[in-house]
């Protein structure tokens, strides 16, 4: 890993690279703010009540809310008092979309959110722990004439969760009660024009169904789908960073295969941290244009996490990595001089201070991953968790999109579980990661000190690491922040600024550009961490990978093309020392 | 060019009926719910005044310009506001229901008109569709360009303001495993009852204008009533008059006054309004407060469904009901009026 790009290169063209990358930042920010509409829509719906007149009939009827052939409805119960109609004839009939709209394969997914209007009354209040058991059927058509094909039908419990703010009096009967969201539909992907939507609550006294759940007004449905504009311009994004994360991951790898040496784990991890992100990046998702796959919505979130936990365990791998190293310069720094350890460092730089000239036994120790166990296992397994909980949350929805783990109580418990698991896992991988990070600041503020002390190559060498390192911390701690700040910003905000005559999208900005951050991220570290073409002990220049002499470097190209017999860093390390040593 | 000028006349003419027809037709479509909000606003103004000493008669709430005795006092205002927040929710509410065809997605928010500016960008908020039309068939009733009328648009447009600033806003988390790296956040109506408080709070703290004096229908007199009335809050009622006293019987005004009215003494969860309201309506009148015992059936022991469906055994009770009567004489006169709108109000009750 020594001799990368980022340490060689001059200060000049890396001032070059980083405007070109925040330029990059900028217009994916920009992209979302300013061409992108706002992610999401929220459509509300006030379900119609339609009379079932038939008693018992053969085959399913849909209820129309609207346009011809709508079902006879009527505004408010107190005329199905006066008719005596029951409650088991009601139909709550929701047509999706509003009239004069057809939705679109762009929106994605929708989900469907529950809302009850319960009315108070001294005499009927809701019950303690009161359940709602609808009997619901989805349906579809893609023309205005054609018959209704059914998509899903299921007997769905919720529990109702509502407190009435106002004293409970006689001259409060009639306000509705505070009721939290009922999750109620998900469906992955929206192949078709027209979806309707009929529920009934069916009263059965003996068996308790329905019994005791105040007096219903009005049901009330908002669905939340992606817009199509946002889907545009995310699919144009990720159409467009595939091929450049494809492109500088491959021309990374080559470089890695040029070499010498085998790669060693950093170097593999970096790796895939890029396939992560191409997986993420490839856009599938096109196809759920024209096919209908609900499992996209559940295919997006696996691949996130598996970008994430990548992520998370490049982080871990990188501050181990570098700790160890600096771990080896304190036994360089002890044992300086001795031609020995530093033969022990080909092809890697890796010994510790316990075992200084055991070679074979750390570099494999080295490179290994089962030496990071204890990092990696908390991000491992709280992804797993997370896992298990997505499938059993929008995995069952594949089967019937009104599945929700949170209606039950058993499945309430689980997915906080679940939750919680993972997020002590998170918490134990910060801790770990935080200790990490102080161990390595710990380890160069303590060395600082000795480094003029050092013959130059060394010196060279163990500057280019603490610099290499601290720059990485410094992206990613400002990536995150970023990430964090956008974050905060884009919940307490409205979702849109007004700047005189534009509207700019806050949200939108949010999403594209944080993705492309992270993009640039990965992107970064491929081209910046890849190993150099450079030689090392080059007497005129070597000082001004660090100190940034940009003037006198023009023939300090990054080699980027050529295919010279390659000489890699460590190898040029231990040929200076070994010369220092001779002398 | 005869013809020509002819043909463009014509033109003109059609363009005429067909913008006619075209408001005729938008009427037809938004009439009913029009109609509907502006009774629901009625009976929120009913409920709101049911322990004041003016108590939101019939008579006040005529909106149009042509009743001859057209007040601008505090009530008014307060008329006008509920009005127009009624007919400014029902629309949104019909929004919602599919009754209408464009709502929210006739404007320009996306630059673009109809089916696409849905699938690119989705459409705004029902509730400015409703604030639009309302403001279209409220607003036209308004036909002067006098002090009373730059008050009734003001108060119409603070009572829209008043169901816009009630709404709550409702926020879903949809992210990844449904964490809220996504959330989709939308403005949801309240209960109407929430925009009457709103409304009564804005009644007490109503501002006055003085601009009745010297009130001509001069450009100047007119900038300066549009200047005075853009420089109050929208939010704000505003009235010209004060108030008259509605503890007497005004028959040129069509006050009823407070003789014969209910009010609450006694009780468990009354607000200090409520507790007062013998005082204010008898006794700061100069009425006296009479106790009456009444027996009253009512249904007990019920055994509800969620809807429609309610089987009840009958109870008798005894309730103690307080109304106001004149000092001394002509009791049983009173009694017999009140006792039977007494009885007409428990019938409504169930």
């Amino acid at each position: 890993m020594a001799g990368a790009i980022i340490e060689n290169m001059s200060t000049k063209k890396l001032v070059i690279v980083g405007v070109a990358l925040l330029l990059c930042q900028a217009f994916t920010f920009m992209v979302g703010g300013l061409i992108a509409p706002s992610p999401t829509t929220a459509v509300p719906y006030l379900a119609t009540k339609c009379v079932d007149t038939i008693k018992h009939r053969q085959e399913s009827k849909w209820f129309m809310p609207w346009g011809p052939n709508q079902c006879h409805k009527i505004r408010s119960f107190d005329e199905a008092t006066a008719k005596m109609i029951e409650a088991n004839n009601i139909v709550f009939a929701v047509h999706i979309p509003l009239p004069n709209k057809e939705m679109s394969s762009w929106f994605q997914f929708m989900l469907v959110i529950l809302q009850f209007d319960i009315a108070f009354k001294m005499y009927n209040q809701i019950e303690d722990g009161a359940m709602v058991t609808i009997d619901v059927g989805l349906a579809y058509r893609d023309d205005t004439i054609s018959e209704w094909t059914e998509m899903a039908h299921s007997f769905e419990q919720r529990k109702l969760s509502c407190n009435f703010t106002t004293a409970k009096t006689y001259e409060n009967e009639g306000r509705y009660y505070e009721c939290d969201l009922m999750p109620f539909m998900e469906v992955g992907s929206v192949s078709h024009k027209y979806y309707l939507l009929n529920m009934r609550l069916p009263v059965n006294e003996r068996k308790k169904v329905n019994v005791g759940i105040g007096e219903i007004k009005d049901i009330r449905l908002v669905s939340i789908h992606q817009n199509g504009g946002f889907t545009q311009v995310w699919f144009a994004m990720k159409t467009f960073l595939t091929p450049s994360i494809l492109i500088i991951m491959i021309w990374y790898w080559r470089r890695i295969t040029l070499m010498s040496r085998p790669p060693v784990l950093l170097e593999k991890v970096i790796l895939a941290l890029g396939i992560s992100m191409t997986f993420i990046n490839i856009p599938v998702e096109w196809f759920s244009i024209s096919f209908n796959w609900t499992w996209m919505l559940l295919f997006g979130d696996i691949r996130q996490g598996i970008f994430y936990s990548m992520l998370l365990s490049f982080w871990i791998i990188f501050c181990g990595e570098h700790l160890m190293e600096t771990q080896f310069f304190e036994a360089l720094v002890l044992g300086r001089g001795e031609l020995k350890m530093c033969v022990s460092c080909v092809p890697a730089i890796q010994i510790f201070p316990e075992r200084p000239t055991n070679k074979s036994q750390d570099q494999t120790e080295r490179n290994r991953f089962s030496v990071y166990w204890k990092q990696v296992g908390p991000i491992v397994f709280g992804s797993f968790c997370l896992f298990i909980f997505d499938m059993c949350e929008r995995g069952v929805q594949l089967t019937n999109p009104f599945y929700s783990i949170w209606a039950s109580d058993v499945g309430t418990e689980l997915a906080m579980a679940f939750i919680i698991v993972a997020g002590i896992c998170a918490c134990l991988y910060f801790l770990f990661l935080c200790f990490m990070v102080f161990q390595v600041f710990r380890n160069i503020s303590g060395k600082r000190t000795s480094l003029p002390a050092m013959s130059k190559a060394r010196r060279l060498h163990y500057e280019g690491l603490i610099f290499r390192f601290k720059f990485l911390m410094l992206v990613t701690l400002i990536c995150a922040a970023m990430t964090v700040i956008f974050f905060i910003i884009s919940q307490v905000n409205e979702g849109h600024w007004h700047w005189g005559e534009h509207t700019v999208q806050v949200n939108s900005a949010f999403f594209t550009g944080i993705y492309g951050m992270w993009n640039l991220y990965v992107f970064a570290i491929m081209f910046l961490y890849a190993p150099s073409h450079k030689r090392y002990g080059d007497e005129q220049s070597s000082g001004q990978c660090i100190t940034g002499d940009a003037g006198a470097n023009s023939g300090e190209d990054i080699q980027l093309t050529t295919t010279i017999t390659h000489v890699d860093g460590p190898t040029e390390i231990y040929k200076m020392t070994g010369k220092e040593a001779q002398e | 060019m005869f013809l020509h000028c002819e043909t463009l006349y014509y033109a003109f003419i059609l363009l005429n009926i067909y913008n006619f027809f075209f408001f005729w037709h938008a009427y037809l479509i938004y009439s009913s719910s029009v109609a509907a909000g502006a009774q629901s606003g009625i009976e929120e103004c009913k409920y709101q005044f049911a322990w004041d000493r003016w108590n939101c008669p019939e008579r006040a709430l005529q909106l149009s310009t042509h009743s001859s005795l057209r007040s601008a006092n505090r009530e008014t205002a307060f008329v006008h506001a509920i009005s127009s927040a009624g007919v400014m929710y029902t629309l949104t509410r019909n929004c919602s229901l599919g009754d209408f065809d464009n709502c929210g997605c006739d404007d320009s928010r996306n630059g673009q008109r109809g089916g696409h500016g849905w699938l690119w960008g989705g459409c705004s908020d029902n509730v400015g569709f409703g604030e639009a039309i309302s403001k279209q068939f409220v607003d036209a009733l308004e036909t002067g360009q006098d002090a009373r009328a730059a008050m009734n648009l003001h108060n119409n447009e603070a009572g829209r303001k008043a169901v816009k600033g009630t709404m709550q806003r409702t926020c879903k988390c949809h992210g990844v495993s449904g964490s809220c790296t996504t959330q989709t956040c939308w403005l949801q109506l309240p209960e109407f009852r929430e925009v009457g408080n709103y409304l009564k709070e804005k009644y007490h703290r109503a501002l006055k204008v003085d601009l009745l004096r010297g009130a001509g229908n001069s450009a100047a007199s007119r900038g300066a009533i549009a200047e005075t009335f853009s420089s109050i809050s929208r939010k704000e009622l505003v009235h010209l008059e004060d108030s008259p006293d509605y503890c007497l019987e005004n028959r040129t005004l069509g006050l009823p006054g407070t003789e014969g009215r209910e009010c609450l003494k006694k009780g468990k969860n009354l607000s200090k309004w409520e507790k007062r309201s013998c005082k204010r309506l008898c006794g700061e009148c100069g009425l006296a407060v009479q106790e009456r015992k009444a027996e009253m059936v009512s249904s007990c022991n019920c055994k509800f469904h969620w809807c429609c469906a309610v089987r009840c055994e009958q109870c008798r009770k005894t309730v103690t009901k307080y109304f106001c009567v004149k000092k001394g004489g002509q009791r049983g006169r009173n009694e017999s009026a009140s006792s039977r709108r007494k009885n007409l109000r428990l019938r409504k009750k169930h």
